[in-house]
């Protein structure tokens, strides 16, 4: 008869007997981050930036009920509310993004209070958006808990509002046809300016161009360098700075990014607009309002401003360009940010966008505008 | 009569020498299908200038045309003009062509030495371009496998060229006196 | 030993052929779609070959007739080949065959928007064809006219040069559709212009404060030669009160640009459209 089952048996009590005896060596759980609790398990916060740390780690594993477990006053924000400011509503950026990493930095405190910075990196479908909040935390028993600032959400009031803007349909020659055959032309639109500088990170070219014609264009403008000999040194699109949807008489600033290259190789700069025929619509008009340069509280220039959506749909996602220009009229940046919350019908939401210290001592002027996209839309 | 066999085996030899040397020349299909060298003046061309760029696509083009067409009649294959480079007027006769070659089993072959260019007229919005071509061009006519034509010739084209997506293309081919 | 020189040239030369080959003559020039005869000599029979741009045929024919070649054969304007395989040789010759008289024509005419008054606006470019769509090399006539609404037309006639004949003209000082037409040999094709306003031109904005806030909107919007700038033309508001700068692109709807804003308090206006600056005004408090 085979000894297997015996040795197996023995060696199942040894280990076990083992297990309890001897205690274990791991102070902590591996895996989570140090002063976590497993998950199921409510975790104490014994200071201020822990208990900010905590909430916004639930955040980030989207664990929303657990991550409101941490709010001190619940009893003026609800869970819904809650989770909505933080995963966004109205198809807005927002809610196509996830909360990346953060970083928390103690402002003030007491015994029973305190401040907590903390700094949000959330990824989006268009790049990264970083975040600001300050946070009041305050000291329950033995832990500390986040005063949760109650969201405004706004109430669109009900109402009628009729679209009477102007929308344009095109209607192409077909493949069959003769050479020859009538056709509608693509727009005219022009670069009214441009100027090749450099920057920290390369060089950029910026400038503005204009739908001249009396029909939308869906611009995109190109640049290509060239050294002494006349040889392409990089291409570089306009890319998302630019207004793609112009409408007649429409004015859009571009920048056009090369990184890593040198100002002093490039002998010329040969520029490509092009612009396509496409269907488009006059409405929504969204008004900028209240505009103005600031200094932000970390001691950096901004623009800041509202966004003013006047007609009666949502604007899902919103993206400002700013044009700063110097005292000559010169374009010498332009900067671009996206809103991460929805454009509400007449409901003001703020934006700010930051400007490099260099160009900020420069400013003389600027110019604003808004490009939107509505899922659902063309 | 005696032959003498070292005079005759000379002229044998002679007569081979000379076969070797001038019937595989003129068997030899004229299937040079790489791109031909292609110049370009502009000089009397209006009323638009000719972009600089556009200079270089024209003479890239056209000979990508003059392969296509040289490599489709060679070779019998209508596949080969559905590359983009030949449209309109240009394409549809070329494809009768080739029906037709098909149809009782000939074949043309040309290979080209340089093709000059001459602009003639460039519309103000650049959607047409109008050229003289002097090309010399050696022309075989093949039935089966026996050459019935061979020439070497210099032939002027006029040629109508438009704007495609990514190319010029020839949309008209014609020669002329 | 006489015979071997005899011998020789016929060795040497036998492999390229003594015998004389058949001849071809062939008219150098013929008209698409004319029947016309090649004419043969010799015994015997040939194969017969026409190889042309866009067509290739072969016949069996008797050397010494006439090879009568049918319109439908030459259809297609270029250089053909006419070549002859017979057991005395290969013998071929070559002809062109040119355009007949225009029957219509391709006509590109740009662009399909013209702002107005505009001069050498417009572009007309024609190429008569023939009835089997070859390029009529020979000079002819071409007539362009440009018909717009309210204005007598404008005619000219170009006489082609290769093949083309191509004009610029003026666009008209007033707004709306134009016809331009080319017509050659009583053939006509027209193309639709559409003559659109021209930039804006003194730019006028007013401003008044209502219930909602401060209304402001632009007189009606023309170009210098007076015709209203369409609709869905961006004209740019920018009002810079004391909470700082508000901007709004609106498009004109029936004639007009306006916008409302929260109440600014006291405020500078003005109003710019494409690269067009209008007037500036400024409104006081509660004015």
């Amino acid at each position: 008869m085979s000894r297997l089952p015996l040795v197996v048996l023995i060696a199942t009590v040894a280990l076990l007997a083992m297990g309890l005896v001897r205690p274990t060596q791991l102070g902590t759980t591996v895996g989570l981050a140090s002063g976590s609790a497993l998950p199921g398990m409510l975790h104490a916060s014994t200071t201020p930036e822990d208990a900010v740390r905590s909430l916004f780690d639930d955040v980030r594993r989207r664990d929303f009920n657990r991550a409101y477990s941490q709010v001190a006053n619940s009893s003026d924000v609800a869970l819904a509310a809650f989770t909505r400011d933080l995963t966004g509503t109205h198809g807005s950026l927002k809610t196509y993004s996830g909360l990346e990493s953060f970083e928390t930095q103690l402002m003030h405190a007491t015994d029973d209070d305190a401040l907590v910075r903390v700094r949000l990196h959330w990824a989006t479908a268009v790049g990264a958006i970083y975040e600001m909040r300050d946070l009041k935390v305050v000291r329950e028993g033995q832990t500390w808990k986040v005063v949760w600032p109650a969201p405004s959400e706004p109430k669109v009031p009900p109402q009628v509002v009729p679209v009477t803007y102007l929308r344009w349909d095109v209607i192409n020659r077909g493949p069959e046809d003769d050479w020859g055959t009538q056709n509608v032309d693509a727009p005219r639109v022009r670069i009214i300016s441009m100027s090749a500088a450099d920057n920290r990170n390369g060089v950029v070219v910026l400038g503005e161009i204009v739908n001249e014609d009396t029909v939308p264009a869906f611009v995109d403008v190109n640049a290509t360098l060239l050294d002494a000999q006349g040889n392409p040194l990089a291409q570089e699109s306009s890319f998302d700075k630019i207004s793609h949807t112009l409408l007649p008489a429409g004015v859009s600033p571009y920048r056009i990014d090369f990184p890593g290259m040198k100002l002093d190789r490039v002998k010329s700069v040969r520029m490509d607009a092009k612009a396509l025929l496409v269907p488009a619509s006059a409405d929504p008009v969204i008004a900028i309002l209240n505009q103005r340069l600031d200094t932000a509280p970390q001691g950096k220039q901004v623009l800041r401003g509202e966004l003013v959506n006047q007609s009666g749909q949502v604007v899902n996602i919103s993206q400002v360009l700013a044009t700063y220009y110097d005292n000559n009229g010169k374009v010498i940046w332009v900067s671009s940010g996206y809103v991460d919350q929805a454009l509400l019908p007449q409901m003001p939401q703020p934006f700010q966008l930051e400007i490099p210290e260099d160009i900020a001592a420069r400013v003389q002027t600027y110019r604003v505008v808004v490009n939107h996209y509505n899922s659902g839309q063309s | 009569m005696k032959l003498r066999l070292a005079p005759l085996c000379a002229l044998i030899l002679i007569s081979a020498a000379i076969g070797t040397i001038t019937i595989p020349a003129t068997l030899r299909a004229a299937t040079d299908t790489s791109a031909p060298k292609v110049k370009l003046d502009t000089s009397l061309m209006g009323p638009r200038a000719i972009e600089d760029i556009t200079h270089k696509n024209i003479i890239r083009d056209y000979g990508l045309a003059w392969q296509t067409m040289a490599r489709a009649l060679a070779e019998n294959q209508r596949d080969l003009l559905e590359n983009g480079y030949l449209v309109g007027f240009a394409k549809e006769r070329l494809t009768q062509a080739l029906e037709d070659q098909v149809k009782i089993g000939v074949r043309v072959s040309y290979s080209h030495g340089v093709h000059n260019l001459q602009g003639i007229f460039y519309s103000p919005d650049g959607s047409a371009m109008e050229l003289r071509d002097t090309a010399q061009v050696h022309i075989q006519v093949l039935d089966g496998n026996r050459v019935v034509h061979n020439e070497q010739a210099t032939l002027r084209f006029i040629v109508l060229m438009t704007p495609g997506a990514d190319r010029w293309q020839v949309r008209y081919l014609q020669a002329v006196p | 030993m006489r015979k071997l020189p005899f011998t020789f040239l016929l060795l040497i030369f036998g492999g390229v052929g003594v015998a004389n080959p058949a001849e071809l003559r062939v008219p150098p020039m013929v008209t698409a779609g004319n029947t016309f005869s090649i004419a043969t000599s010799g015994r015997g029979e040939a194969d017969f070959y026409l190889v042309g741009p866009g067509h290739v045929a072969r016949q069996k024919i008797r050397l010494g007739e006439e090879i009568r070649i049918a319109g439908t054969d030459v259809r297609i304007s270029g250089r053909y080949l006419a070549i002859l395989r017979s057991a005395e040789g290969n013998t071929s010759a070559a002809f062109f065959v040119s355009a007949e008289t225009p029957a219509s024509l391709s006509f590109l005419a740009h662009p399909s928007r013209v702002p107005v008054g505009e001069s050498q606006g417009i572009g007309a470019v024609a190429f008569p064809l023939d009835k089997f769509r070859n390029l009529v090399l020979q000079p002819v006539d071409v007539r362009f006219e440009l018909q717009a609404k309210d204005a007598p037309p404008v005619s000219l006639v170009v006489q082609t040069k290769s093949g083309v004949a191509w004009t610029p003209m003026d666009s008209s000082r007033k707004a709306g559709v134009a016809l331009l037409t080319a017509a050659v040999n009583g053939f006509r094709s027209t193309r639709v212009i559409q003559q659109v306003a021209a930039t804006p031109c003194g730019l006028r904005v007013k401003a008044q404060r209502t219930a909602r806030g401060l209304l402001v909107e632009t007189d009606p919007v023309r170009d210098c030669l007076g015709n209203p700038v369409p609709d869905g033309t961006i004209v740019s508001f920018t009002i810079i009160g004391r909470k700082g700068k508000s901007t709004v692109d609106a498009p004109i709807k029936r004639g007009v640009a306006s916008t409302q804003i929260p109440d600014p308090g006291a405020a500078s206006i003005s109003v710019a459209s494409s690269v067009v600056i209008g007037n500036e005004i400024r409104v006081g408090e509660g004015q």
